[in-house]
């Protein structure tokens, strides 16, 4: 047997300290870290009721907002504007992920600190803890992203919009989602930062937050209807481009929420809409910063968090 | 009580006074009673209070992002070229929503989470009416969700040049304490009933904010629901207060018809404050009764 060989939990046979064991197995233990907290998010998100009601509850919610917006074109446009239609109805399916992603990590710390109080021990476990709040979230994405593609259906099968499966943009709608996650998760992840220095009544912080974003990414309305310096805010938001790129991807030819008479891309760039490229580049580019914002949120809240002691700070009101 | 004073029996509520047994102890004065709950209603509300001014962030996350959001609303409507009583109906809506937030988080699902945080038997223990918990539970979050509603009325209003029309300023300020009595007791029923359904129930509130959002009409006329509307202005607080204070605010600009007048959705509002008080009572009195015969008062997680 050799020196680093042990066995179970014990000490290695020969005695000694083994400090490949404080090393950890790295990727390894990162993948199985991650693979852990995702299967623990969903069945925490999962196991609450049966299939049907958590079918309801996972669709509710991104459908409701949809019809909202659908009403309030319907009083207005008495459904002379179809076209219309579509870009509200694809925008707020959209948004259920974007919200469920930016909840999730946020939820995460709160849940572990305010409810279950496990969150001190999770975090002296050997695992890395950005991955378990990574793998948390991603299971909340999940259910997400389950609400948004059925609105999809509702939208095109009972509220007409108008959908072609053949002229999908797969070029585009790829590396947008993926890119889209990334940021979402980043944005996450800066709540989630927030949520670490805060008190229990953080729970409605994520969704304000959202709601922030929904103004200034173009989800329901065209940023041409904005203030000059509010749309040059939203060209550097991810979101923006995020949903510009999917709606684009899935709908081609349909309204711009960038470009467009009056709006500032549009009179910097001279164009009608941007490109594909412009929307992957662009989304690369301003995910890119929010991820590193991201990341360097995070490291300072949890460095003020162990100084303060804050991760078993639990509050009530 | 001053030095030297002699402790009298009824002089002060809380002062020791000797009593032949532990029962004889046991039987409080009415004015014991009263006082311990009225004490209570304050010290459940005090730290929601209190919280507004300790928590610093809460300015950023609670008023001004909450603004925006109903200003997304606003410009859904501007870039449809709406007429301009709609962005004020938004705005009404919007300034609302803190309240109906409040109820379903802060209310609804408060006892689960005393619970859920060990505190929920310290409460029946305690000899005090759980109603009094509910009550300064509904106080504070009452303090908390004014200070947002009147933050994005008072901004929105000014940034996005909301006119008021208002004739009937009585009925209108006698609408919104009505609705916010009625939503708070539905938030005090709510908070047995969550308890009972335990995990569910965190699950039910994110449930009940954007579904109840569209059939209480919040950026919309409900009228045009429809017989969806109907139902909700029979037993949702929100829907009926929010169509009535939209009737009273803007009485000159042209409204949907199909709801009833202000005066009968006050009526409305009436029977549902009594109505939700009354169940709210009954379902603590039962919630009490399963929790002593069951012993589940003290199972967190569940």
């Amino acid at each position: 047997m050799t020196a680093t060989e042990h066995e179970g939990l014990g000490s290695p046979r020969w005695g000694g300290f083994d400090p490949a064991r404080t090393r950890g197995r790295g990727w390894i233990d990162l993948r199985r870290t991650f693979a852990v907290a995702t299967r623990l998010g969903w069945q925490m998100e999962a196991n609450w009721t049966d299939p049907i009601l958590f079918f309801i509850y996972s669709v509710a919610k991104p459908l409701a907002s949809a019809l909202i917006l659908v009403v309030m074109l319907d009083v207005i446009s008495g459904g002379a504007k179809p076209e219309y239609r579509a870009f509200v109805v694809v925008g707020s399916a959209l948004w259920a992920f974007v919200l469920s992603g930016v909840s999730g990590l946020a939820w995460t710390i709160l849940d572990d600190r305010e409810r279950y109080r496990m969150l001190k021990y999770v975090y002296v476990s050997p695992s890395e803890f950005l991955a378990v709040l990574l793998g948390r979230g991603v299971a909340r994405i999940g259910v997400g992203a389950v609400g948004a593609a059925i609105t999809l259906v509702v939208g095109v099968v009972i509220l007409g919009v108008p959908f072609d499966p053949a002229r999908i943009d797969w070029p585009l709608l790829v590396p947008v989602l993926a890119l889209g996650l990334a940021a979402v998760l980043a944005i996450g992840l800066m709540l989630a930062s927030i949520c670490l220095q805060t008190r229990q009544e953080s729970w409605s912080y994520p969704e304000a937050a959202a709601g922030a974003l929904f103004l200034v990414s173009g989800v329901v309305f065209p940023l041409a209807v904005l203030p000059g310096p509010v749309q040059a805010l939203s060209l550097v938001t991810p979101m923006t481009w995020w949903v510009e790129g999917v709606r684009r991807a899935l709908f081609p030819g349909g309204i711009t929420a960038v470009g467009g008479p009056g709006a500032l891309f549009t009179q910097l760039t001279g164009l009608a809409g941007p490109t594909p490229a412009q929307i992957v580049g662009a989304l690369l580019v301003t995910g890119a910063v929010a991820t590193l914002a991201a990341v360097v949120a995070f490291r300072t809240s949890d460095r003020r968090a162990k100084d303060r002691g804050l991760l078993d700070q639990t509050t009530g009101s | 009580m001053s030095a030297g004073r002699p402790a009298v029996p009824g002089r002060n509520a809380f002062v020791y006074r000797p009593t032949a047994s532990p029962q004889a102890a046991a039987q409080w004065t009415r004015r014991q009673v009263v006082m311990t709950n009225l004490r209570t209603v304050a010290g459940r509300a005090y730290p929601r209070v209190t919280g507004l001014f300790r928590e610093k962030s809460w300015v950023f996350f609670e008023i001004l992002l909450p603004f925006l959001s109903t200003s997304a609303f606003v410009f859904v409507y501007r870039a449809l070229q709406a007429p301009p009583q709609y962005i004020g109906f938004v705005v009404l809506g919007g300034a609302m929503t803190a309240f109906w937030l409040n109820v379903i988080w802060m209310m609804a699902q408060q006892l689960w989470w005393e619970k859920s945080q060990g505190n929920l038997e310290l409460y029946f223990a305690a000899p005090m009416n759980i109603m009094a918990v509910l009550f300064g539970m509904a106080f504070g979050g009452f303090v908390m969700s004014s200070t947002r509603a009147t933050a994005v009325l008072i901004i929105s209003t000014a940034i996005y040049g909301v006119t008021f029309s208002i004739d009937q300023w009585a009925l209108l300020i006698g609408v919104f304490f009505l609705t916010l009595a009625a939503l708070y007791g539905l938030g005090m029923l709510l908070a047995s009933l969550f308890l009972m359904w335990g995990r569910e129930a965190w699950h039910l509130t994110q449930l009940l904010v954007e579904p109840v959002y569209f059939v209480s009409g919040l950026n919309f006329p409900i009228a045009r629901l429809g017989v969806l509307g109907s139902v909700a202005i029979s037993i949702l607080p929100l829907a009926v207060g929010l169509d009535a204070m939209r009737q009273l605010a803007f009485a000159g600009a042209a409204y949907p018809i199909g709801t009833p007048s202000p005066l009968i959705e006050a009526a409305i509002l009436v029977v549902m404050v009594v109505v939700f008080l009354v169940l709210s009572r009954w379902a603590l009195a039962m919630l009490e009764r399963l929790a002593r015969k069951e012993g589940r008062l003290s199972v967190r997680w569940q």
